[in-house]
């Protein structure tokens, strides 16, 4: 990865002069000794390309090197050509949306008229899915149509998504659909 | 030498990035509001809001303008706060930018006091008493780097820069807005860093758009020493 | 878009209409911001005051669902005042085409209709009645005087003549000297040199008559020379990162990837199938790019199962599903169907359809109907616990569901494809959170046991599972780079092209290289050249912009075709390849020339829309090696009459499905005579109807994301903008003694929807024939999962059932309301 700015956020810092006053306003070191020196300075760089709108704007991601290695901050890339550093209100939120409380970390399973979620295994959960798709796959297979016509598909199974992925997902993922003969292939797109 | 900003609220679009990248820069928690009955949220700045672009919907000359004014500390040259509170580990200025800075030390102000002598009504006290408004993203800008409103914004209505220039280029877009705006002004560019650009009466924007005699908060001493303006800035520099 | 984002600063004029660019998709206004610096004229037209209004030259508002009311009469302004290009509209479109006798149109009505009484489409045309006539070698006859009788230009004028500024006023309740300020302010960008832009989104794509809405604004394009120009183009704004990808990797049941077709069941081999969708055209200035075709589609089906796809097996055509001619089975129909109890199974992947289809309480019910479904997300939704929604029970919902836990775009490697086309690459920041994993490795992983599945117990049809191309994979691990060049496309063997020999495995560099014998794999021609042994074309950084200087950075990423920064590109320049602008020039032909003729080919500027001759020489003299340049059409030219189209050639007012009127003012026929409306006892409509004297309609805010699932679970996005709410004018506030911030019902035929109410000075009520119209709106980004309170729901439950027939996309941005007090 090669960036025209490597030392994008990481210029050494005004050492003397610098005074840190951030986070809720007030600073936890002693005031005017404290070097100027950023959140960012020892994290690692990576682009990224915002993932609401379509603009396609360039984002910079800063990821902690220690501990967690969780996201330190997220902001416009300036040398982006399209946006040149900036973001809306969604974009400069990104970070958020990575390091946020309610997003799911586990595979879960509601069972048959259960009222309840619960934590299964990725393997169980992939095994059981694809378990059902054949099932319900084998059991619903159309070879010809009311015409007689060669058709090969099932109308059983449907799958609407997504403008989420990347393209190269996509791909794969229209292969995948395509080859067990669903038809029923939809996306955000069509609303 | 100072910096400064410059705030074009005639091609701001209210897209808010500069509200969020302000709190997504300095770490800030988001405030629970509820709509009121208009797009603006949160109704005012806070302990933990240093920037809220307000909105306001005004008729002026028959058509109706959809106001918008992202709203922070001016960083003022003479600074009401700062002479109030007289009290460098409390508040002080960063002679390197100009910023106008407040610390932890702040919670042992009358914070009150130092609130109402703001003319633009901008610092906010946290339960404890400790105040925090706009640092102008003074780590960023020791390290090279812009205020993170001002790298948010997209339509180039918030410039930064050195002093000189900023105000030059104030002057510049002022002639052209001009055009467009015969009433526009620029709001006490003389007085402060973060300079602003309107297209309509001040007022219409916010109540404390322009330094004014309805905040009132001026003491007798900050008063004397702004009247005496240049000499007091002679020396200071 | 045609054209791209950078390229918005190079308009002379730009109309805001169907979108909302400045809430929408907020970074476009860099460029729109340094247009107006420029000089440009910013026209924003919408139902209601916006930000976008906020920054316009001149605002005008209109009832929502009138838009071709309103466009209409700008082409019959433009035609009437003589300030069409008529060099370019001549030359370059099918104005001057004869339309055959059989062609007509009367009272609502093209010729060729007939009623569908089984639904859901109300009808349908024959369209061998819009044919154009013939010459003797299957050329389209032309009158390049534009004054035959039938020629595409006078019927157009005959067609929109109908279109006076009355008419259009009292449809679309814009007062007529607005009208007329956008009519004149727009039509100046059809002098030479002059750019406008028309930046639309889903206010134009979601009504019954979406596509004619952007079709008549495509008419007004090629009027005015704006296609193909910098600063100008048709500019759909696409609204999610991947949109543009995923559609062009068909995502969509009517599409194989590079927008090939999918096989009707009667295409009962390959060769049926390629001779079927393969244009011809007898004329030798036209380049049919189409024609190409079998070279996509077969190295397609090279892609899918690789080695396995031989020639004896039709690269295996017959192991990918058939649909039904003449049966769609869209967004609308599989919901249809599972209501029904027709659909079983259900992947809900990356999207959220219990919010974001129309008339979503139909969507929740139906999903009762599932034996299984899995839902892949980075939170949980409204869709994977609509068992535990408002209104279900548990103990009596059967669906199986498993939710899997996808990780965020920052912590994956992979491409995304803009609106203007870029394709761009991002890579990993953090590895995913817990235990969620990137979709690819999902994706990759599930195949895998599927195949595990039917490889251990046996099945039905296995073939294609079987021999499905799967090694997307490093060390065990889903490689998007693998994908990426399995997209672009390699040679299977050691072949010569071009004169040039192709080694086995080797990545082809470009579309052009692509073969019907199986010599070459391509998952998606149109992804051709974006990753090959020059490198991944998308991760380029480079800041040089090309020669002309107009925001291209053709060495910024990679966009589809070719790098083509700016598509039809070669209606830029005239005839003899000379720009129409001079100063924002797209790209020029450079070639040598000798005693008054061209000896050499040579362009510059951006890729250029085949490198051809222009069609005259510097004499004017007509060069028999040329192309038309709307090479992606059969006969090489733009399409002012659009016979492929499903509700006719033309476009033509038809009210909303639900609207305030009871007759349409232009003619007999109240609605698209071909829309699709859905009648299950789910799909209730009301029209015309006094419990429901509001036009409502949807929309989105900067501050929130389609059905909000992105932005709802966060604290700061929600801080701006915490409760759905229904914004109203101050006249209809009054008339239902509603204050601002008063939580109020809004109900329509189908639900209703508790909302905050934003009185404002930014609605107006509309005067339509006399009688005083309101209109509200509401932002569809909120649902009972987020926030936990359950108390904001989606607007979605308000939406009607029906649909553009072209499309199939519901019409969510007209329907009628009511508004009650609590």
């Amino acid at each position: 990865m090669k960036f025209d700015r490597r030392d994008f956020i990481k210029i050494s810092g005004a050492a003397a002069a610098g005074v840190a006053v951030s986070g809720l306003g007030f600073d936890l070191s002693p005031v005017k000794s404290h070097a100027g020196m950023l959140k960012t300075r020892y994290a690692k760089e990576s682009t990224t390309i915002c993932c609401y709108c379509a603009v396609g704007c360039g984002a910079i991601v800063h990821t902690s090197k220690r501990g967690d290695g969780r996201v330190i901050n997220i902001e416009g890339d300036p040398d982006h050509v399209i946006n040149r550093g900036s973001l809306c209100s969604k974009g400069s939120s990104l970070k958020q949306l990575v390091e946020n409380e309610n997003r799911l970390t586990e595979p879960m399973y509601r069972a048959p008229y259960s009222n309840k979620w619960q934590t299964v295994s990725w393997d169980w959960a992939l095994n059981t899915i694809a378990n059902r798709v054949k099932k319900t796959r084998d059991m619903n297979f159309e070879k010809t149509n009311a015409k007689g016509q060669t058709v090969n598909r099932t109308t059983h199974i449907a799958s609407v998504g997504s403008s989420a992925l990347d393209n190269e997902e996509c791909w794969i993922y229209q292969t995948l659909m395509r080859s067990l003969g669903l038809v029923y292939i939809e996306h955000q797109a069509r609303i | 030498m100072s910096k400064s900003i410059l705030i074009d609220a005639t091609i701001c679009t209210a897209c808010r990035g500069c509200q969020i990248a302000c709190k997504q820069w300095h770490n800030l928690p988001a405030e629970k509001t509820t709509n009121v009955g208009s797009f603006q949220n949160p109704q005012d700045l806070s302990f933990n809001t240093y920037k809220l672009v307000r909105m306001n919907e005004e008729i002026v000359n028959n058509r109706l303008e959809w106001l918008f004014f992202p709203d922070q500390c001016r960083h003022c040259i003479d600074a009401p706060c700062l002479e109030i509170a007289f009290d460098e580990t409390a508040i002080y200025r960063d002679p390197a930018t100009g910023a106008i800075l407040y610390t932890m030390g702040s919670k042992n102000l009358d914070a009150d006091e130092i609130i109402s002598s703001c003319p633009y009504n901008i610092p906010k006290k946290a339960k404890d008493g400790t105040l925090a408004k706009c640092d102008m993203c003074n780590d960023r800008v020791h390290n090279g780097l812009k205020p993170a409103c001002v790298t948010a914004c997209p339509t180039g209505a918030m410039k930064f820069g050195e002093r000189e220039e900023i105000l030059a280029i104030a002057e510049k877009r002022l002639g052209i807005v001009k055009q467009k705006f015969p009433k526009a002004m620029l709001l006490d560019p003389y007085e402060v860093n973060v300079i602003y650009l309107v297209g309509h009466d001040p007022k219409l924007y916010s109540d404390y758009a322009v330094a004014s005699a309805n905040k009132g908060g001026l003491s007798r001493s900050v008063a004397l020493r702004k009247m005496m303006g240049p000499f007091a800035r002679m020396i200071r520099v | 878009m045609t054209n791209h984002w950078i390229d918005i600063k190079n308009s002379d004029c730009i109309l805001i209409m169907g979108s909302n660019a400045a809430e929408n998709h907020p970074i476009s206004f860099k460029y729109v911001t340094q247009a107006m610096e420029e000089g440009a004229k910013l026209i924003s037209v919408d139902p209601r005051f916006t930000r976008t209004s906020s920054k316009a030259d001149i605002y005008a508002s209109l009832r929502s669902g009138t838009d071709i009311a309103f466009l209409g009469g700008m082409i019959k302004y433009i035609l009437d005042n003589n300030l069409y290009n008529k060099e370019y509209t001549t030359a370059y479109t099918n104005a001057s085409f004869i339309v055959g006798k059989k062609f007509g149109f009367k009272d609502g009505l093209f010729s060729g209709y007939k009623k569908n009484e089984k639904g859901p489409a109300l009808g349908s045309y024959d369209k061998s009645n819009w044919a154009f006539e013939m010459d003797a070698d299957g050329v389209p006859e032309t009158d390049r005087t534009l004054k035959h009788k039938r020629s595409v230009l006078q019927l157009m004028k005959n067609h929109y003549s109908r279109y006076d500024l009355d008419m259009v006023s009292k449809v679309t309740g814009t007062p007529k000297e607005d009208l007329l300020k956008v009519y004149k302010t727009y039509a100046a960008s059809g002098a030479r040199g002059k750019a406008g832009t028309i930046m639309y989104a889903m206010g134009w794509t979601q009504h019954t008559v979406g596509t004619q809405n952007i079709r008549t604004m495509a008419i007004i394009q090629l009027l005015l020379g704006n296609m193909g120009v910098a600063g100008g183009g048709v500019n759909a704004l696409r609204g999610e990162s991947n949109v543009q990808g995923s559609t062009d990797h068909c995502l969509l049941w009517h599409i194989w990837p590079g927008y090939l077709k999918t096989p009707r069941s009667s295409n009962n081999s390959l060769d049926a199938y390629n001779t079927k969708w393969t244009p011809k055209s007898n004329d030798p200035l036209s380049a049919n790019w189409w024609g190409n075709y079998p070279k996509y589609s077969v190295s397609m089906l090279k892609s899918f199962f690789g080695e396995a796809a031989t020639k004896t097996n039709q690269f295996g055509y017959n192991w990918l599903p058939k649909v039904d001619d003449g049966k769609a089975y869209s967004w609308f129909d599989i919901f249809d169907d599972m209501y029904k109890g027709d659909i079983k199974g259900f992947f809900a992947w990356g999207m959220n359809p219990a919010c974001s289809g129309s008339n979503v309480s139909k969507i929740r019910k139906a999903m009762e109907n599932l034996d299984w479904m899995v839902n892949v997300n980075i939170f949980d939704n409204e869709t994977g616990s609509f068992w535990k929604g408002p209104g279900k029970d548990p103990s009596k919902i059967k669906t199986e569901v498993f939710m899997l836990p996808a990780a965020v775009s920052v912590e994956k490697e992979g491409s995304i494809t803009n609106s203007g086309r870029w394709m761009q690459w991002r890579y990993q920041g953090p590895k995913p959170l817990g235990n969620s994993r990137p979709d690819g490795d999902i994706i990759i992983e599930l195949g895998h046991r599927i195949k595990e599945e039917y490889k251990t117990s046996g099945g039905v049809f296995q073939d294609p599972i079987a021999n499905l191309k799967w090694d997307y994979e490093t060390d065990g691990v889903y490689d998007p780079h693998k994908a990426a060049k399995e997209i672009n496309g390699f040679f299977t063997k050691d072949v010569t092209v071009k004169g040039k020999l192709c080694k086995k495995g080797t990545l082809v560099p470009s579309f052009a290289w692509l073969q019907t014998d199986g010599s070459t794999s391509s998952g998606n021609w149109l992804y051709c050249n974006s990753y090959t042994e020059k490198g991944n074309m998308s991760a380029r950084r480079s800041k040089k912009d090309a020669p002309n200087n107009i925001g291209l950075y053709p060495e910024f990423a990679w966009c589809w075709p070719v790098n083509r920064r700016i598509i039809y590109n070669r209606a830029s320049v005239d005839p003899k390849g000379r720009p129409w602008d001079k100063k924002d020039w797209v790209i020029k032909f450079a070639g040598d020339e000798k005693d008054g003729k061209y000896v050499s080919k040579k362009w510059v500027g951006d890729v250029p829309d085949g490198g051809w001759y222009p069609l005259e020489n510097p004499d004017g003299s007509k060069r028999k090696d040329a192309k038309h340049p709307f090479i992606m059409r059969k006969h090489g030219h733009a399409q002012i009459f659009g016979p492929g189209r499903a509700d006719g050639p033309f476009s033509e007012h038809y009210e909303p499905l639900e609207s305030p009127v009871k007759k349409n003012a232009f003619g007999s026929q109240r609605i698209n005579p071909t829309a699709v409306v859905y009648s299950t006892k789910a799909d209730a409509y009301a029209n015309n109807d006094p419990k429901f004297p509001i036009v409502g309609t949807t929309y989105r805010v900067s501050e929130h994301w389609q059905t909000g699932l992105m932005t709802r679970p966060q604290e700061w996005l929600m801080e701006l903008q915490p409760n759905v709410f229904v914004e109203m004018s101050e006249e209809l506030a009054k008339l239902r003694g509603i204050k601002n911030g008063e939580r109020v019902n809004v109900t329509s035929a189908r639900a209703t929807l508790e909302c905050t109410a934003i009185v404002t000075k930014r609605f107006t009520p509309f005067k339509i024939d006399n009688k005083t119209v309101h209109q509200i709106g509401i932002p569809w980004h909120y649902g009972w999962r987020w926030p936990s309170t359950g108390a904001e729901e989606s607007a979605n439950l308000l939406t009607p059932p029906a649909g553009d027939p072209n499309t199939r996309i519901p019409e969510t941005k007209a329907f009628m309301v009511n508004v009650i007090k609590l």
